[in-house]
């Protein structure tokens, strides 16, 4: 059994965040990372990010991800274990994870949740042929592992994640021959969809998938024009000569860590699905359970290091360090956040408006 | 209200006018363009700005508001717009050419970089085909955050159409192969202000890989010797260091210093 004052599941942007601002309160923190290396999705985003200077706006994904490793090793009470994946929460409190292909147990003191997302897959005839990604996917292979992932790509997806994987395709050589979306509006930032149109890549909206065929692997995509319920229209069909379909149509939260720890679950469509119910700090309804980054909901990277910080800073004071000025820090970032999320015409903050808990919580000054 | 653009990406003609600053200040020299129509919540080009002509935020999602008579066309912007939403636009280059062109400033982070004096194709909002462009500057410097900006020639007519360049594939002349560099990246570096072979090296770790600096270096050396108007002797060298050729760590961890060593 390894003891921790805080166990951090995950080291992407919400796990690293909050690794730092505990280890700086002065806990002992494991940060157990299921992946090679720290960083998350970070390490696949070669583009400049959003947000304002306390976000790192500006920065490429990548730099931003270096620049929080770094500030996490100069803490000696932080411990790193990667290839490490969280495996059950147990109802006494007790974490189970797989180490270096060891089975070990934790019992933390509190636990930071910041497991990420995963993509949603899509139905449709044709969607186990090869050649049909996820659009992360595609990006883990191009960003990560220098692959060029495809030649002649249909992206089916018009959300930022969509837009922004198009783009990077373009970078890499590939022909993106058209961006699709369901929604009669592009989803994503327009200066996204204006960086691939002005390259001459066509934004089709209330367009989407009827099908991908092909000998073995996808050799041809149809798309045709829904209607304003989301049905295909018949005759509308339009025929694409593509070796990839790229599926880019949301993020599910990486949940069952906190189904299994016996937090109390809401469906939340805004916030990508099943989303703990929490407080304003965070705290879900298991007390000693935090949350941050997607699989509180999920939002753009810059809201995740967000909700990291916030998240870190609760579960330092539930462990009850003395952390200078903690209200003042939470509060800033609770600015931060209302800041980040209120330009999405209020989807974002009406859903987490639903999943929070019932107690008087700070975020209400500033919704 | 931007029904083209939130369903294309395009936007309209009326919505590119309004991103125009007026034909007066045009005419006095280099100013931003910013192309910024939704409110997303994102300040760097406000915060980048050192004169403070695109005017502080409120609200992070604010839309950029710029004071024409404070920006002097920079480009600083242009590199910390994470939507590339901003050019530059000199309506008073001065065209030796005795054609009546302007130059546009464009963020271009795709490769290959063209090369000064290469003729690009010029696009439109939507991509299509408008003019061949005359490439006048392409510039890369360790601080413009990884964004190449590409001037081309235009002419003045076509200012408020252009705003993309595709840089037709030519063969690349490859400056360091171990690291995969080729004139046209080495040449953006040099015209950004790094001007020594250290310098370059420590950016683009050019003649670091396995061959050292055996092929990249004298072909370096060349291209700063002849934009820089000095010759190869006058240049700083490269620092060579041990070692020569890449070992394995175990042959250094088999080393020992007790006997001769020699087979």
């Amino acid at each position: 059994m390894i003891h921790t004052d805080l166990l951090i599941c995950g080291a992407g942007p919400a796990g690293l965040c909050a690794a730092i601002e505990a280890g700086a309160a002065g806990a002992d923190v494991l940060v157990l990372e299921r992946g090679h290396a720290p960083g998350g999705q970070l390490v696949k985003q070669t583009h400049m990010f959003f947000g304002s200077e306390k976000q790192y706006a500006s920065y490429r994904g990548f730099d931003i991800s270096d620049i929080l490793v770094a500030q996490m090793s100069e803490m000696p009470n932080i411990r790193l274990i990667c290839d490490a994946t969280v495996l059950a929460a147990y109802d006494d409190g007790v974490f189970a994870a797989e180490i270096a292909g060891k089975y070990e147990k934790i019992r933390p003191r509190a636990t930071v949740v910041a497991t990420g997302a995963s993509e949603k897959p899509l139905l449709f005839p044709g969607n186990d042929l090869p050649g049909v990604y996820g659009a992360g996917a595609v990006q883990t292979l191009m960003n990560q592992y220098g692959i060029r992932p495809a030649g002649r790509v249909v992206m089916l997806g018009a959300g930022n994640i969509g837009l922004i994987v198009s783009y990077q395709l373009l970078q890499a050589g590939v022909d993106v021959l058209v961006v699709c979306d369901g929604a009669p509006k592009i989803g994503g930032y327009l200066v996204h969809a204006s960086k691939l149109a002005r390259m001459g890549v066509p934004i089709m909206t209330s367009h989407s998938v009827k099908r991908a065929e092909g000998e073995g692997k996808v050799e041809k995509v149809t798309l045709w024009e829904l209607d304003k319920n989301w049905q295909g229209i018949a005759g509308t069909e339009k025929i694409f000569a593509a070796d990839t379909l790229c599926v880019a149509v949301g993020l599910s939260p990486l949940s069952e860590l906190l189904w299994q720890a016996g937090c109390e679950m809401l469906y939340v469509p805004a916030l990508g699905g099943y989303v703990p119910y929490r407080d304003a700090q965070l705290s879900t309804s298991i007390p000693g359970i935090f949350v941050a980054g997607d699989v509180a909901g999920v939002e753009e990277a810059s809201s995740a290091m967000v909700t990291g910080r916030l998240a870190g800073l609760a579960a330092a004071g539930f462990l009850g360090l003395d952390i200078i000025a903690l209200e003042a820090k939470k509060e800033d970032c609770l600015a931060q956040l209302h800041s980040l999320r209120h330009g999405h015409g209020g989807k974002i903050l009406d859903g987490i408006q639903q999943a929070l808990l019932d107690t008087n919580n700070k975020g209400d000054e500033h919704a | 209200m931007h029904n083209s653009l939130e369903k294309t990406g395009i936007p309209t003609t009326a919505e590119v006018d309004a991103a125009f600053p007026p034909a007066e200040r045009l005419a006095k020299g280099p100013v931003a363009v910013i192309e910024c129509f939704q409110r997303i919540p994102c300040n760097p080009c406000a915060t980048s700005c050192p004169r403070g002509a695109i005017l502080p935020f409120a609200d992070i999602n604010d839309i950029p508001e710029i004071n024409y008579e404070a920006c002097n066309g920079c480009t600083l912007c242009l590199t910390k717009c994470p939507g590339l939403a901003i050019m530059v636009v000199d309506m008073t280059w001065k065209d030796k050419s005795g054609l009546d062109r302007a130059v546009i400033k464009l963020p271009y982070e795709f490769r290959p970089l063209p090369v000064v004096g290469d003729d690009v194709v010029a696009l439109d909002r939507a991509g299509n085909f408008v003019a061949m462009a005359r490439v006048v500057s392409v510039l890369l410097n360790h601080s413009m955050n990884k964004v190449p900006i590409v001037s081309i020639a235009v002419d003045k007519q076509l200012v408020p159409i252009v705003r993309s360049i595709r840089v037709d594939v030519r063969q690349r002349a490859v400056v360091c192969r171990c690291n995969d560099l080729d004139e046209a990246e080495i040449s953006a570096y040099i015209t950004g202000g790094t001007t020594s072979i250290e310098e370059l090296k420590r950016i683009t770790r050019l003649g670091m890989g396995p061959c050292q600096g055996r092929n990249c270096v004298p072909i370096a050396l060349g291209m700063l010797s002849r934009a820089l108007g000095l010759p190869i002797d006058e240049l700083e060298p490269a620092t060579y260091r041990p070692s020569v050729k890449s070992i394995a760590l175990g042959d250094l961890a088999k080393y020992d210093d007790r006997g001769d060593g020699l087979p």
